[in-house]
């Protein structure tokens, strides 16, 4: 057997098989082209090799030709997968040399058939047989045309694409895939290439190889194909190992987690879910997250979840509102959440990190009952000492009644009794008794010690003023001191508890009251302020009296600091331990001229902003 | 059946109430009408001081206990201006200090609030006379010292001996005047001054209370 017969049928035979297998490899999953484009290339190559050997066999010109006449054909499938190849493979390559090799490998087809029997008929005028190696061959004899040149315009061309496709992802860094896939390509399309020209020159005398080139180019690029399976199998057993991994995480996690997919279901719940919300795992797993949020909120909640997947970014959920999950059996738990979104092949995830919060919330519950016990033991200490013009308070209501009633039985006494007269004392002890009932209800909600407010009210800071004025009265009249207040109009409301406000200005401006105990009587004056800037109330009083040594300003707010001799110093930080809690300052400045003046603020109720998810 | 009404000693009678508790200042005043007597209300102690006429007969109600210009600054200042209206402090609970301090300069009576009105009238009724009493010494008062203005300075000499007990003859020594001069001098003195015997004579001085 002929060693030529051989070499080339081995050469036909592995680039079939090549092509049969990436095309059946390619059937099964038929995503990535690249895989159908090699086996076209290999396809090609093997039809190449064939048609090769069959030129070297060929005894007679018109029996050349035949051959020939297909063999175009063949060539540009190869060369167009081979573009297509590297376009996709290395994502290289400039698209108008790609398009122009192959628009001129077309011309080349389209012309081989308009000519008959072939293109290069012209060209050939004899075969030459001669002994190579032992066997005889086929050799063309003819001179070169214009359609050989455009032969090798288009594959220098290919050529210049191959080169710079290389270049390009070379230095992208793609290093391993441009030097097997595009150095590989470029070196054996070189070798075609110049054996084509020697040939078609005459310079050397051998027959047609260049199916061995190809054949070069078939492995090198299977081999590539070949090592970027056996990294995705690699790579897919690591995520495996990673998803185990992530797993495990989430199991041993001491917060409940649960990871959600795009159409709301559970995908993912750790053993501290099932302990949380007091459902079995399977009864999770499937099951739209809905079924642990509060009903009340569960179509919100669907809103917020079509949101959040619109925009994902890791943060907490609720925007600063209270949170509720729903237990199996219906009972609600507090809760804090954390969201992130976790991109996977299966889409987008987003995974909850669920903290109850049951037991702080008990904590803060029990902090707020003893700041709440405190400030009243303070009040009460407050209204003792205000106790004796509080009862100031009630004697002049008491008098009018008392004196009017008394003027009415007198005027009833007469002969002629005038019932208008009469009628209007009425009104006015009618009056009087609710002035004095309305003393007396201020009072009781101050001394009241209740239960510390789960939720605030809005408090107009102008009504707490009026209510604290008016209590003092009596008070500010005994020790000779004036009031005057500058309200601010239209201010917005704060949120929080009336009374423990009231109890806060009280104390503040009572201890004004005391700062001015020692100067004269027509200087003894408070001026009370309020005003709003920068989403935030303020109220000031300010007093004429002896102003607070710089090194104690901050020292005033301490428990048991105190300058009076029956005072137990609890009452400003009280007023620091209320303004706290209500999320607010308070603070003392000294006058220009005379005197402090003590400030607090407190942030407005804004409008109503709903979270932007639940 | 009341019949405690308190009659107005002398017409023009008015009682002043001063209170800056509207309520208060009304009800009482009221409470006074209701009794006969004619009452004005003020706000404060300034509104009382810019309407106030002293020759006005009366006696003042006066809440011990106001912001700024108190009941105790206007006792003050209507001492200082030398009149003469009674005051009754009305007190609230717990205004002893302030209490004492007008006694000490004065007042007429304490009431407490809330104040029952036969106590009210009561006091009001004994001040509206000691007023008028007082009002009736000043007028005698000032009749008497109109007398005295019209005697001489001689005789006005004379009638500081005879007050004194002096006989006509000691007299005439002390002055270096003769008997008869003395005796013309005593019988004018008796005749400008509208008395009968020098005992007249010397409880009228006396009353005035100068020398």
């Amino acid at each position: 057997m002929s060693w030529i017969t051989v070499l080339w049928s081995i050469n036909v035979g592995a680039c079939l098989t090549l092509a049969v297998m990436y095309l059946a490899v390619w059937c099964r999953g038929r995503e990535s082209l690249v895989r159908l484009l090699f086996s076209c290339i290999a396809a090609s190559a093997a039809l190449i090799a064939a048609y090769e050997v069959q030129l070297i066999r060929a005894d007679t010109l018109e029996e050349y030709g035949a051959i020939l006449h297909w063999q175009p054909l063949t060539t540009w499938v190869l060369v167009l997968s081979l573009v297509g190849f590297t376009r996709l493979y290395l994502r290289a390559g400039r698209i108008w040399m790609a398009l122009s090799a192959c628009g001129l490998q077309t011309l080349t087809v389209i012309l081989n058939f308009l000519f008959t029997p072939n293109l290069y008929s012209g060209e050939i005028t004899a075969l030459r047989q001669l002994s190579w190696g032992g066997e005889t061959v086929s050799i063309p004899v003819g001179t070169p045309s214009l359609w050989s040149l455009l032969n090798q315009a288009t594959l220098l061309l290919l050529l210049a694409f191959f080169v710079d496709a290389t270049i390009t992802a070379w230095r992208r860094g793609d290093r391993e895939r441009a030097l097997i896939v595009g150095g590989t390509t470029t070196f054996f399309g070189a070798i075609v290439a110049a054996q084509f020209a020697l040939v078609v020159l005459g310079v050397i005398q051998v027959p047609f190889f260049g199916s061995f080139a190809y054949l070069g180019i078939v492995v090198a690029l299977g081999y590539q194909l070949c090592n970027d399976a056996v990294r995705a199998a690699h790579l897919a057993s690591e995520l495996q190992i990673g998803e185990e991994r992530f797993r495990r995480v989430v199991e041993a996690a001491p917060n409940a987690m649960i990871m959600v997919n795009q159409e709301g279901q559970i995908t993912l719940a750790n053993q501290q879910a099932e302990k949380t919300f007091g459902y079995p795992r399977e009864e999770l797993l499937g099951r739209p997250i809905e079924m642990l949020v509060p009903e009340r909120v569960s179509s919100d909640h669907r809103g917020f979840r079509h949101d959040y997947f619109c925009h994902p970014q890791a943060r907490s959920m609720g925007a600063g509102r209270e949170l509720f999950g729903r237990r199996k059996d219906g009972g609600e738990v507090p809760v804090e959440i954390g969201l992130s979104p976790i991109h996977t092949s299966k889409g987008l995830l987003v995974l909850a990190s669920i903290v109850d919060i049951t037991e702080r919330k008990l904590a803060e519950l029990e902090a707020a009952r003893q700041r709440h016990d405190l400030a009243h033991l303070a009040r009460v200490s407050t209204v003792g000492e205000l106790s004796s013009s509080l009862a100031h308070e009630l004697t002049h209501p008491i008098t009018a009644i008392l004196s009017n009633a008394q003027a009415a039985q007198r005027f009833l006494a007469n002969d002629d009794v005038d019932l208008d007269e009469v009628r209007e004392i009425l009104n006015d002890i009618v009056t009087q008794d609710e002035r004095a009932g309305e003393v007396i209800h201020g009072l009781r909600l101050l001394l009241k010690k209740g239960e510390p407010q789960k939720q605030c009210n809005d408090v107009d800071l102008n009504e707490v003023i009026r209510d604290v004025v008016n209590l003092m009265h009596g008070d500010l009249i005994n020790r000779n001191v004036t009031v005057d207040t500058n309200l601010a109009e239209n201010l917005p409301a704060v949120s929080g508890d009336r009374v423990q406000l009231q109890q806060v200005l009280l104390n503040v401006a009572l201890n004004g009251c005391d700062a001015m105990a020692g100067y004269d009587a027509m200087e003894r004056r408070l001026l009370i302020a309020s005003q709003w800037e920068n989403g935030a109330v303020r109220v000031s009083v300010a007093d004429w009296g002896g102003g607070i040594p710089e090194e104690k300003m901050e020292q005033v707010f301490e428990r048991f600091f105190t300058t009076k001799r029956e005072g137990m110093g609890l009452g400003l930080s009280v007023c620091r331990t209320i303004i706290d809690a209500h999320r607010g300052k308070i603070w003392a400045t000294n006058n220009a001229d005379r005197g402090a003046t003590f400030h607090f603020s407190l942030p407005i109720v804004d409008g109503r902003k709903g979270g932007s998810d639940h | 059946m009341i019949t405690d009404q308190v009659m107005p000693s002398s017409v023009g009678q008015t009682v002043f109430v001063v209170d800056d508790d509207a309520a208060v200042r009304k009800a009482v005043a009221r409470l006074l009408r209701s009794a006969g007597v004619a009452a004005a209300a003020f706000a404060s102690p300034r509104e009382f001081l810019a309407q106030y006429d002293p020759a006005t007969p009366g006696c003042l109600v006066l809440d011990i206990a106001m912001p700024g210009f108190n009941g105790l600054q206007l006792q003050t200042t209507l001492g200082e201006k030398g009149c003469i209206l009674p005051i009754i402090f009305l007190t609230g609970h717990g205004d002893v200090p302030k209490s004492v301090r007008a006694m000490k300069r004065g007042a007429f009576d304490f009431l407490s609030k809330p104040v029952k009105d036969k106590d009210l009238l009561t006091a009001v009724r004994a001040a509206l006379e000691k007023d008028a009493l007082a009002r009736l010494e000043q007028a005698r008062f000032s009749e008497i010292r109109t007398r005295l203005d019209t005697l001489t300075p001689r005789e006005h000499e004379v009638l500081e001996h005879v007050v004194a007990g002096k006989l006509n003859k000691q007299i005439a020594g002390d002055m270096g005047i003769t008997e008869a001069t003395v005796k013309m001098h005593r019988a004018r003195v008796m005749a400008k001054m509208k008395v009968q015997s020098v005992a007249e004579l010397a409880r009228l001085i006396e009353r005035c209370g100068i020398n």
